[in-house]
């Protein structure tokens, strides 16, 4: 059995990178002790060390962007790989957090020998900007453990496949701390050294797991793999290290995406007609956009076009953080896009959605909306119109609403007669300074002479103004 | 028309109140305020400085609290209410309230349930209902809270009412009415103030949303509607309230008779005996301490000084303080626990009679000078040094000697700093929390002020410049403010009567802790005393070196018993050989030894004092230097000056110095002098000295001082600003200095071998010492679990240093005495011998095996390590059973260690080693061609260039060396100092930060016995000596 095996020194750091044109020194801190755990290449170069305390690394690199250590994004990001690696190779098996397995022998066949496979590969990832160390090896193990190492040389020859592995040292063979101490403390300083003790000796003196793992390295124990399957939807997203504030900002990192949605759909032999993008920002709730195309689709230039009308419609709501592709209406190209069988469309979900498209596209976004109450002292923050798709905001606080006018005027009116009946004493709202819209005013309910009842105000310069009318 | 303010949050209700007391205090006198409350929730941490803000205005202070109870009366709503304290009584049942709210919780919280109102005296405190709203609870239960609360202060019971113009204000009079009636209750107004002035309320909207753990854009309804809720003008009080209401204020003000200012602190009077004056009971101690200090008979001048000093504590009425400190002195004096007390009342000869301090008035006459000031009207301050390991001992000592209820640690207030500042507010604004962290990570601190703003705008925080000022200004106006209370490191608070009626008791984060409302400057502005009870390592270490000295000679051998002023010890000294030597052992103090050349203790006192940021920033140390080489002349401008100088050759090193100066060179009145030092004790935080530059500076111009001189001085009082270091407190030191070098030059074993067994302390690691050690000819014996006790010892006529246990990693204390309690005479034979009978965990034994303390029983550490991990399974069998011989395993032969694998074994287990050094090992490979060592630089000449190579034990950038870096290169002969320049630095980051083994091409510098190699190239070696677990302990 031959195996092959990439692993991403820094992962999750290409993925981040990914998402900008001119990516700076990065790195990934995790931890209580804040040490870098992932460093880009480029930060490596101005000395910054895996295992290094972060004020260390700010010291040689000061505008250094840092991201947290995530492991459930990690592994996201793990799977994304294998999404694409799945086009060349069938069996992958996921090493979280940072590596994947290659069942290599069946392949040697397929590609014309070891090297074109290697070469391949190696285009793949390149083209993708993602680092990768590739090693081959006769387990799972102990070609993990090669590759770990750095990168290697294509090599399928046995003997020389084992003894790289014996001569690795034993800090590098993946051991418990204690494990590691313990062989330290026996003088033994190769992988090679270990495997040249009697096995009954070494299993009195270490955990049966460990010496399990070693002979699994040595491949004298089955090592059973469980290989990845497609999930049976694309789903790609791009995490960002800085917000992005202009909704221009998200083209770029999705040029990417859409390319390897296309291919995805190229190599499925499918095609979709809606696409569904999620915007997710700080602390506000995620932006959810459908988009539906004209018909069945699988061209990434279309997508792009279509989002990039549809973002410059609408401008971001808050700043975002991650945007994720999501298509999981998959249609058989031959077949006509949205119909069954008979040829009518019967799912009444699916009509809404293709109803509210519709609107959309004739009236734009803006036009579709349903109120909903925002936590806020001045009025005219006080609601918002929320897109019509998407769940039903929560109610900002139990308390007992302020008396407000049920009519707000979409801007403020000069008052022009004098009231003839004051309904209530001041409120005073004075609220708004952190955004540039700040609200000073006194408010009042008076009796206009036509006999309505308003909702005046006067601000701090004492201007007086109709901001609602009563019913 | 008159008014008084009943509600009133300052900033100590943290997170909330968006004004300091001091702010609010001063608003309400420029108003015209009859009298203000300061009602703080569940708290009267703000009092003492809105008391002092009042002290001499016409405004009444008034005393009082806002509670949220933790349940409610039933079918009634949870009572909010203040109350206030109408006399001294109500005060203390106010504290009394509090502190059992607070002792009900943990650390920073409060939880007053219904039964502790109902059950608590409070009949001499004002209560003032603030009625739920319409949103918290409906009419019924609303009323029903009203009756309880009434029925708990019957007569004493107010509905107070606010006109904060936000929605549902009509409302909520409307329901004031009704309640009114209902109750037949007065009403009266009240401002429900959180603020001094209206233009707080972004600050207060930016704490309100820093406590919710959100940003204001997202803090919606939580901020306040309007900023109303701040100190109103009369005329609009007046607009906006029934007179009647207003007037409800005063009468309820004229009630509140408390005067914080009349607190007067009782010490306890337990420690005089029955139908003894306190005063009587002193001059009995002292007179019995003198017997014992100067047996041959007191000299008469310190018999004068004795009558003198004993007349000032009468007058003062102090005598209680000083029996106090005696009691706790005594009581670690029998327990064999060294301690010294400091500061200028500690140096004085009625303490060195009841044995505080050790500083004898016939050595140092010139300190006894200023004893306690009766002009500042200031209580003495001792704090006493115990050893570290045992203060513990002392503290529990006090807690029971008085009880709980009449000691208590003084509080800490912990305060906005510029990182936490810059933290929450830009947390509150809404700013990328990364970018928050990176540019906090990236501010260079020592660019001072105004520089971090700079950063923030060259960091591009925002590139909004609106949100760039408003966070300026907010992040300047936090800054300072309370955020929690914390322990104050060693000082307590003892009364004669319950604490709790003095100020209230709350919980520490520490359990079995407790801590008073107030914090130091509270209560020297009460003027109440206070006990530092410090803990202090080298005492430990003295301690522990005497005791080696008394098994050695078989005699008693104390402090007393060391000569005084033993040349030989200052000979040591100016070599500046002061490794593990107290205060003068840094890098900086033993390149200032040989300079200074200490020849007698006040020179320690100097030296103890002079390389610190004042005088170095004051640029006074050459001057000093200069003349007492005779280089310069020494000349004093009158004798006024004279006076102050004379002890340091006319240049001023102390703290009291550059005070006093500021008296007779500039013409600072002593309440001036008082506030200049109150101000350089709190320059770091929230101090600022500018106020006093013209003044100091024009002083000594128009006194015919130099603007040199001036200058200089002004700038030496800024370096003393927190870093504050008194003639009084250097005297104490120097004595400590002195003993401990003397033991170093007579006793080095029992020196050191004190000194490791009371890590961690100091300023170097145990390597370092046993190093230093063996450099002064002290055989160091290797950890042998046949030799070894847990402690170092010392073995044998030629206190030879036997290395214990406690230095081996991963061995727990128990079991490694263990070790030591259960070997047989003969000593263990077997791993499996020891692993039975000391009761050894796998662990334990590995660790030990690690060490080669099992270097008994067979010289392979790998051989031996091998079978004690075969017999891992073997051991519950044998328990209870003769000890198993251990058999050999032939089958498997492993590689006998090599040096470098033993040493590397050693560090890893020990962190130190005793074979030969890393660099020793390396050189002999080749690996450091022309590369000279330590020994060898000594001879090396001045302004070549030179190649040295070392394990990088200290980086340092010392705040007063302007971007140098100083690194300490340790090989196997010595230390290297090399200098890095900051151009250098900056070009080679990577080396100097990260390097663990450094190889440097530089110039070698000379001045004396000083050697320093001035860096050029710095290369990282650390490849060579990967695995060593050599730890730089890095000052950035």
């Amino acid at each position: 059995m031959l195996w092959l095996y990439l692993h991403f020194p820094h992962l999750l750091l290409d993925h981040l990178r990914r998402a900008h044109e001119a990516p700076g020194a990065m790195v990934i801190v995790s931890g209580p002790q804040q040490l870098v755990a992932q460093v880009c290449p480029q930060a490596q170069q101005q000395g910054v060390q895996v295992g290094m305390r972060l004020k260390t690394a700010l010291t040689l690199v000061p505008d250094l962007a840092i991201h947290p250590a995530d492991s459930a994004q990690e592994t996201a990001v793990l799977a994304q790989q294998a999404r694409w690696l799945y086009r060349y190779v069938a069996q992958i098996a996921l090493c979280p957090p940072d590596g994947l397995l290659l069942e290599a022998s069946s392949l040697r066949r397929l590609y014309g020998g070891l090297p074109a496979l290697w070469h391949t590969l190696q285009q793949a990832l390149a083209e993708r900007r993602l680092t990768a160390w590739m090693a081959t090896g006769l387990t799972p193990q102990a070609t993990r453990l090669v590759a770990r190492q750095g990168p290697e040389a294509c090599e399928q020859e046995p003997e020389r496949l084992k003894a790289r592995v014996a001569a690795l040292p034993l800090e590098a063979a993946g051991f418990e701390p204690r494990t590691r101490e313990r062989l330290a403390r026996l003088g033994l300083t190769r992988l090679g050294e270990v495997f040249q003790l009697p096995a009954r000796e070494l299993a009195r003196r270490l955990a049966p797991e460990t010496l399990a793992y070693i002979q699994q390295i040595q491949g004298l124990r089955p090592d059973p793999q469980t290989f990845w399957q497609p999930p049976h939807h694309f789903h790609q997203q791009v995490d960002f290290v800085r917000e992005v504030e202009q909704a221009q900002g998200l083209l770029f990192p999705l040029q990417p995406m859409l390319a390897e949605l296309e291919a995805d759909l190229q190599w499925r032999q499918q095609d979709t007609d809606s696409l569904h993008l999620t915007l997710t920002h700080r602390d506000r709730d995620t932006t959810r956009l459908t988009l539906r195309t004209a018909g069945p689709e699988h061209r990434a230039s279309t997508f792009g076009e279509l989002i990039r009308i549809r973002l410059e419609q609408q401008p971001l709501a808050a700043p975002v953080v991650a945007l994720a592709l999501t298509v999981s209406r998959l249609l058989a190209r031959d077949a006509p896009g949205g119909a069954d069988l008979l040829g009518e469309t019967t799912d009444l979900q699916e009509a809404w959605h293709t109803l509210l498209s519709r609107l959309q596209a004739r009236l734009g976004d803006a036009a579709l909306q349903r109120l909903a109450p925002e936590a806020d002292h001045r009025p005219e923050h006080a609601w918002s119109g929320l897109p019509v798709q998407g769940r039903p905001a929560q109610p900002a606080d139990s308390s007992i609403p302020p008396l407000r006018p049920l009519w707000l005027l979409t801007r403020p009116q000069p008052l022009q007669q004098t009231p003839v009946a004051w309904l209530s004493e001041p409120e005073r709202i004075n609220s708004g300074w952190w955004d540039g819209e700040r609200v000073q005013r006194d408010y009042y309910i008076a009796q206009l002479p036509s006999g309505q009842v308003a909702w005046l105000f006067r601000d701090v310069l004492g201007g007086w103004f109709i901001h609602g009318w009563f019913g | 028309m008159d008014y008084a303010e009943l509600t009133c949050f300052s900033n100590f209700t943290f997170l909330t109140g968006a004004s300091h007391p001091h702010e609010l205090a001063e608003q309400a006198m420029a108003l015209g305020y009859r009298a203000l409350a300061i009602t703080d929730e569940c708290s009267v941490a703000g009092i003492p400085r809105a008391w002092a803000a009042l002290r001499e205005s016409p405004v009444t202070l008034i005393t009082g609290s806002y509670f949220v109870l933790a349940d409610a009366p039933e079918e009634a709503a949870t009572p909010c209410f203040v109350l206030l304290a109408q006399n001294r009584t109500g005060y203390g049942q106010l504290c009394q309230l509090i502190t059992t709210g607070r002792r009900q919780a943990e650390k920073g919280h409060y939880h007053l349930p219904v039964a502790d109102v109902e059950n608590q005296a409070l009949d001499h405190c004002l209560c003032l209902w603030l009625p739920p709203t319409a949103d918290q609870s409906d009419l019924d239960s609303a009323l029903a809270c009203g009756r309880w609360l009434q029925g708990c202060f019957p007569e004493r019971f107010w509905i107070g009412a606010s006109r904060t113009l936000e929605a549902g204000e009509a409302q909520q009079l409307e329901r004031v009415h009704t309640l009114a009636e209902q109750l037949a209750s007065p009403v009266v107004a009240t401002g429900q103030v959180y603020m001094h002035a209206r233009e707080c309320q972004p600050l207060q909207d930016v704490l309100t949303a820093i406590r919710h753990n959100t940003s204001v854009e997202h803090a919606g309804h939580l901020l306040f509607q309007n900023g109303e809720r701040y100190l109103r003008p009369l005329p609009v009080l007046q607009r906006l309230y029934p007179a009647a209401w207003l007037w409800e204020t005063v009468g309820i003000a004229e009630r509140c008779q408390f005067d914080p200012g009349s607190l007067r602190y009782e010490y306890p009077s337990d420690l005089v005996p029955a139908g003894q004056t306190p005063a009587a009971y002193l001059q009995q101690l002292t007179r019995e301490g003198e017997l014992r200090r100067f047996p041959e008979g007191t000299p008469l001048p310190v018999q004068t000084l004795i009558r003198k000093e004993l007349a000032l504590i009468s007058e003062l009425n102090y005598e209680h303080y000083f029996l106090t400190l005696q009691d706790i002195v005594t009581f670690a004096r029998s327990r064999d626990i060294l301690c010294q007390g400091r500061g200028s009342a500690a140096n004085s000869a009625v303490c060195y009679c009841l044995g505080i301090t050790e500083v004898d008035p016939t050595q140092v006459e010139l300190l006894f000078e200023r004893f306690i000031s009766k002009d500042r009207d200031e209580p003495p301050d001792i704090d006493v040094d115990f050893e570290h390991e045992r203060r513990e001992e002392v503290i529990q000592y006090i807690y029971q000697r008085y009880g709980r209820d009449r000691a208590a640690l003084a509080a800490t207030v912990i305060r906005y700093r510029p990182r936490s500042a810059i933290r929450d507010v830009g947390k509150a604004l809404g700013f990328d929390p990364a970018l928050v962290e990176q540019f906090l990570n990236g501010i260079d601190w020592r660019d001072k002020d105004t520089h971090w703003r700079q950063q923030i705008l060259d960091k591009n925080l925002t590139r909004n410049p609106r949100i760039a000022d408003q966070f300026f200004t907010l992040v300047g106006q936090i800054m300072g403010f309370p955020r929690h209370l914390s322990q104050h490191v060693g000082g307590f608070v003892i009364s004669a009567g319950p604490l709790s009626e003095l100020v209230p008791v709350e919980n520490a984060a520490m359990a079995d802790r407790t801590v008073i409302q107030w914090d130091k400057d509270d209560l020297e502005s009460l003027g109440l005393m206070k006990v530092d009870v410090l803990a202090l390592g080298m005492l430990s270490a003295i301690r522990k070196a005497l005791e080696l000295i008394s098994r050695q000679q078989g005699r008693p051998f104390g402090l007393p018993d060391i000569e005084r002023e033993d040349p030989r010890v200052y000979e040591m000294l100016q070599q500046g050989d002061s490794i593990g030597v107290f205060q003068v052992e840094s890098r900086a103090q033993m390149n200032m030894l040989p300079r200074l050349r200490p020849e007698r203790y006040y020179d320690l006192v100097i030296q103890v004092a002079i390389v610190r940021p004042g005088p170095i920033q004051g640029d006074m140390v050459h001057p000093y230097l200069k003349r007492r080489a005779s280089q310069e002349p020494v000349a004093y401008p009158n004798d006024e000056v004279r006076q102050v100088l004379e002890r340091t050759l006319g240049v001023p090193i102390f703290q009291e110095q550059a005070i006093k100066l500021a008296m007779v060179a500039a013409g600072f009145s002593a309440g001036e002098a008082d506030r200049l030092r109150r101000a350089m004790a709190a320059w770091k935080s929230d101090g600022d000295l500018t106020g006093f530059r013209d003044k100091l500076i024009q002083g000594m111009l128009a006194r015919g001082h130099s603007e040199d001189f001036a200058e200089r001085l002004y700038k030496q009082i800024c370096g003393f600003g927190g870093y504050g270091f008194p003639e009084s407190h250097a005297a104490s030191f120097a004595l400590l200095v002195y003993v401990s070098a003397w033991l170093k030059r007579h006793h080095p074993a029992a020196f050191y071998c004190g000194l490791l067994n009371s890590q961690p302390m100091g300023f170097y690691s145990p390597s370092q010492l046993v190093q230093d050690a063996r450099r002064h000819n002290v055989a160091v014996l290797p950890t042998d679990v046949n030799r070894s006790t847990w402690d170092h010892t010392l073995e044998g006529p030629d206190q030879q240093l036997r290395l214990g246990f406690r230095l081996i990693k991963g061995l727990s204390r128990e079991a490694g005495e263990r070790v030591s309690q259960h070997r047989p005479d003969q000593g263990y034979h077997s791993a499996a011998e020891l692993r039975q009978r000391a009761s050894l965990a796998q662990r334990d034994l590995e660790a030990l095996a690690g060490a080669g303390a099992l270097a008994p029983f067979s010289d392979n550490r790998h051989q031996a390590y091998w079978q004690l991990l075969g017999h891992e399974r073997d051991s519950g069998v044998l328990l209870g059973e003769a000890p198993a011989e251990y058999r050999p395993d032939s089958a498997v032969a492993l590689p006998v260690p090599s040096e470098g694998q033993s040493i590397l074994a050693d560090y890893a287990s020990q962190g130190l080693s005793l074979q030969r050094h890393p660099l020793a090992l390396l050189r002999e490979q080749g690996h450091l061609k022309h590369c000279l060592n330590a020994q060898q630089l000594l001879d090396a000449e001045p302004g070549r260039p030179v190649q040295v190579a070392g394990l990088v034990t200290g980086r340092q950038r010392p705040g007063s060396a302007a971007g140098v870096t100083f690194v300490t290169l340790e090989d196997e002969t010595g230390n290297i100092n090399v200098v890095v320049w900051l151009a250098t630095a900056q070009r080679q980051r990577k080396p100097l930060l990260t390097a663990r083994l450094l190889h440097v091409k530089g110039i070698i510098e000379r001045e004396g016995d000083i050697i320093h190699v001035m860096a050029g190239k710095l290369s990282d070696l650390s490849h060579l000596i990967n695995n060593l677990t050599v730890r730089s302990r890095d000052f950035q």
